[in-house]
């Protein structure tokens, strides 16, 4: 049964020959806009690569800035397997996770300052390398800011 | 580190605000890989330091990409075998912020860079120099001026590495920054590629709001 | 009450519990300090010489003496030499036989490095000659021959009057700002409701973070709503910095002045010191031009007197209405008064050598606009107005370095007077969320 790519989970067929980690991140029922309060849900899996490759996998819901200033951010939820955990529940099962999201920072898309959520996996390996994938998400329904002349 | 795509989500129904490519993140030493004329590339540059015996300067105007060849030489240099120990000078600082008694500074396979070098006073300079000679540590330094170091590589902007640097960024979709944007903040702001990529920042942000009002 | 005075500028944002830039101890008493300084040195030139010169000139009595002897005697040191003459002269029935010159004699300000010169002053007296005493008439045994003004040393004069001006003024201007807050805090004597204060800061940081905490703003009760918004202004540092500039610009005036005048009196050195003089005047002028600007700008600030905003509720939220009210003290005829309701973003970005700071405003709307009115003295002006948060409002927030800030923003012009500006800086909450 051949796969095709599925554009909202990054998945592409498992006969690529990439050697880096292919990570996937769904949030459930695809919901995007989620308000202060409400428990973000989802799953993540990691494909292309063996068990024994990996070191650790860490998934994060943070929030950073983006714009014309240093980037900030803050960690709202961490969570760090290793590769004895990874060996326990087998690598290609969907990992679930869920954290109840803050009341602030609330996604903003100013002109000089962005405000913006995410869920971050990222794949230690053993030979160094690691990869990311990052699923975007908003918090709150600020609308865009305009900039105003003086 | 690869960052798979990021999709900002939807706001306003529907319609997702583009992501600036313009923005500090993409745009910050580091983030962008530096833009060598060839036949030059990063392996030649750190081959002809190992020439100047590891002591060199890069050198060039404010906002012509020195700190970004910088951040491009580090794993380079990393592979040859060589440590680094990066100091990034800021405004008004004007000596070293370390003591060069650190046994970690002394030894001939370091590297001391320093990211600023016009701003330390000449004792500072005269010091490290002593240091760095006592020790065959190698040196390499940014600097607006040149130094009394050999010249490794001199940083220069011109309009067509500007229109390259935005085709990077923009990934192809010049939707809101045009050509003649690019040129226009050529001509602005002149060697100073950092100012150019801001104001075309501001440009962005304009250009997608009023594409949106006008929807 | 300690209130902390900032010179510089925090990346995070001014927080100040006071209601005007110095109100703090620490510029009080360096105020405090020029003026003492001021006043101690007015107080020795005028022991010496302006007073006495004073007296010599209006009060001294006139009689006839005579010259019995004169010599230029040299200080203890060999160093500098005074005028002296021995005069005889009768007050009632008793004689008099003194050495003295000039009211200054008895002081240091007689001797004087130039030899020549005090020759001079000697040798217009003749021995055995006539010549004009005047004696003090309460004090007959103090007299002199010379009389007249030292120009130079009355120009000293300026200096401590500097320094008095400047420092009184600071130290008024402090003073003033001072004195608000603890009456506005005794005015309020419920404690259910410094009570209700004080718990409500804790809980909002923990649950919101980065949203700035509203300690400082809700710590000051008032008159009619609830809450009296503090201040945020930097101009406190600039005119301290005005101050002593134009303090030394004075000093170094004064002294070249002096030393112009001091040699005046010998007609072999006048061609030179006009010179000096000449070239010491505009200075001169645009110190004292300093001074006339620097009063200026402290009588703006307390005959402006503070401008006061309350609210009446804090913090405020999107899409809620709140009552504003907006009080301006000082006997001023306004040209315009206007708040705006603003909302900033600010990033900044340090990398290379460079460090910068961009802001930019996205939402400013007018909420209160009045011109041409006059404001008598002991009256202020007071008004209330309604102010909405717009419904879409992005709540206030705060990072190393980004921050999206809310302010009221108040303009205002007084007749004759250059603009003033005062902020304001408020808080926006998320709006709360039906769980």
């Amino acid at each position: 049964m051949a796969r095709t790519a599925d554009p909202t989970t990054h998945r592409l067929p498992l006969t690529s020959l990439l050697h880096e980690p292919l990570i996937s991140i769904t949030l459930d029922k695809g919901q995007q806009v989620y308000q202060p309060g409400q428990t973000v849900r989802g799953e993540y899996q990691i494909d292309a690569v063996e068990p024994a490759d990996i070191r650790a996998v860490e998934l994060s819901v943070l929030w950073y800035t983006e714009g014309k200033g240093e980037e900030d951010f803050a960690v709202h939820y961490f969570e760090r397997l290793t590769a004895g955990d990874m060996l326990a529940t087998g690598l290609h099962e969907l990992r679930r996770f869920q954290t109840e999201l803050p009341n602030s920072p609330l996604s903003y898309e100013g002109v000089v300052v962005k405000i913006r959520w995410c869920v971050r996996v990222r794949v230690f390996l053993n030979n160094g390398k690691d990869g990311v994938a990052e699923r975007a998400f908003q918090l709150g329904e600020v609308p865009y800011a305009q900039a105003v002349l003086p | 580190m690869k960052v798979t795509a990021v999709q900002p989500p939807a706001i306003r129904g529907g319609f997702c605000p583009p992501q600036n490519p313009f923005a500090t993140r993409f745009v910050r030493p580091g983030a962008m890989p530096f833009l060598f004329s060839p036949p030059i590339d990063r392996e030649a540059l750190v081959a002809k330091l190992a020439e100047l015996q590891w002591r060199g300067a890069i050198v060039g105007p404010h906002g012509s990409g020195k700190s970004t060849l910088l951040a491009e030489l580090l794993p380079e240099l990393n592979r040859v075998g060589r440590r680094v120990v990066q100091f990034t000078l800021h405004d008004g600082e004007r000596r070293l912020p370390i003591a060069l008694s650190d046994r970690a500074l002394s030894d001939a396979q370091t590297i001391i860079v320093v990211d600023g070098y016009e701003q330390l006073n000449a004792a500072s300079r005269r010091t490290l120099d002593r240091h760095c000679r006592r020790y065959a540590t190698g040196l390499l330094v940014t600097s607006h001026e040149p130094t009394h170091l050999a010249q490794l590589y001199q940083t220069a902007v011109d309009c067509e590495l500007m229109e390259t640097i935005v085709d990077l960024l923009t990934r192809g979709d010049r939707r809101f920054v045009s050509a003649t944007d690019v040129e226009r903040a050529y001509c602005l702001h002149g060697q100073n590629a950092r100012e150019a990529l801001f104001s075309l920042y501001d440009l962005h942000e304009r250009r997608w709001r009023e594409l949106h009002e006008r929807l | 009450m300690a209130r902390s005075f900032r010179m510089y500028g925090k990346k995070r944002g001014h927080r100040r519990t006071g209601s005007s830039a110095l109100g703090s101890l620490g510029e009080a008493a360096v105020f405090a300090f020029f003026l003492a300084l001021g006043t101690v040195f007015l107080v020795l030139l005028l022991k010496m010489p302006v007073l006495p010169e004073w007296r010599a000139n209006h009060e001294f009595v006139e009689t006839t003496g005579a010259v019995l002897g004169k010599r230029v005697m040299p200080s203890l040191d060999g160093t500098s030499y005074r005028a002296e003459v021995l005069v005889r002269y009768t007050v009632g029935d008793r004689q008099y036989d003194r050495w003295t010159y000039d009211v200054t004699f008895n002081s240091p300000w007689a001797y004087s490095s130039n030899h020549d010169l005090r020759q001079d002053e000697v040798d217009r007296f003749q021995e055995a000659r006539p010549c004009p005493v005047w004696y003090d008439p309460e004090d007959p045994a103090t007299a002199v021959v010379v009389r007249g003004y030292s120009a130079w040393l009355w120009s000293l004069l300026l200096l401590p009057v500097s320094f008095i001006v400047i420092g009184g003024a600071g130290l008024v201007y402090a003073v003033l700002g001072w004195g608000k807050s603890p009456e506005h805090l005794a005015a309020v004597t419920q404690l259910g409701r410094r009570l209700e204060l004080f718990e409500e800061s804790t809980p909002l940081a923990r649950d919101y973070p980065n949203v700035p905490r509203d300690a400082n703003l809700t710590n000051s009760p008032g008159t009619r709503l609830k809450y009296r918004l503090p201040i945020t202004t930097t101009q406190g540092w600039k005119l301290v910095a005005a101050a002593l500039v134009a303090l030394g610009w004075n000093a170094i005036a004064v002294f070249f002045l002096v030393k112009s005048l001091s040699t005046s009196g010998d007609s072999a050195l006048r061609a030179f010191d006009w010179r000096l003089l000449l070239f010491t005047l505009p200075f001169l002028l645009i110190g004292l031009a300093m001074i006339y600007f620097l009063v200026r700008q402290f009588l703006i600030a307390t005959g402006l007197g503070p401008t006061h905003l309350e609210i009446s509720d804090h913090p405020l939220l999107p899409g809620r209405f709140y009552d504003l009210f907006v009080s301006q003290a000082g006997r001023l005829m306004m040209n315009f008064l206007e708040i705006d309701l603003v909302c900033e973003e600010q990033a900044t970005y340090r990398q290379g050598t460079d460090t910068r700071t961009e802001q930019r405003r996205v939402y400013a709307t007018r909420v209160f606009d009045r011109r041409k009115f006059d404001i008598p003295q002991g009256m202020p002006f007071e008004q209330q107005c309604r102010i909405e948060i717009p419904p879409g409002a992005m709540h206030s927030f705060q990072a190393d370095h980004n921050e999206v800030q809310w302010k009221f923003v108040v303009r205002g012009e007084v007749t004759g007077w250059p603009k003033y500006e005062r902020v304001f800086p408020i808080i926006v909450f998320p709006k709360p969320q039906a769980r």
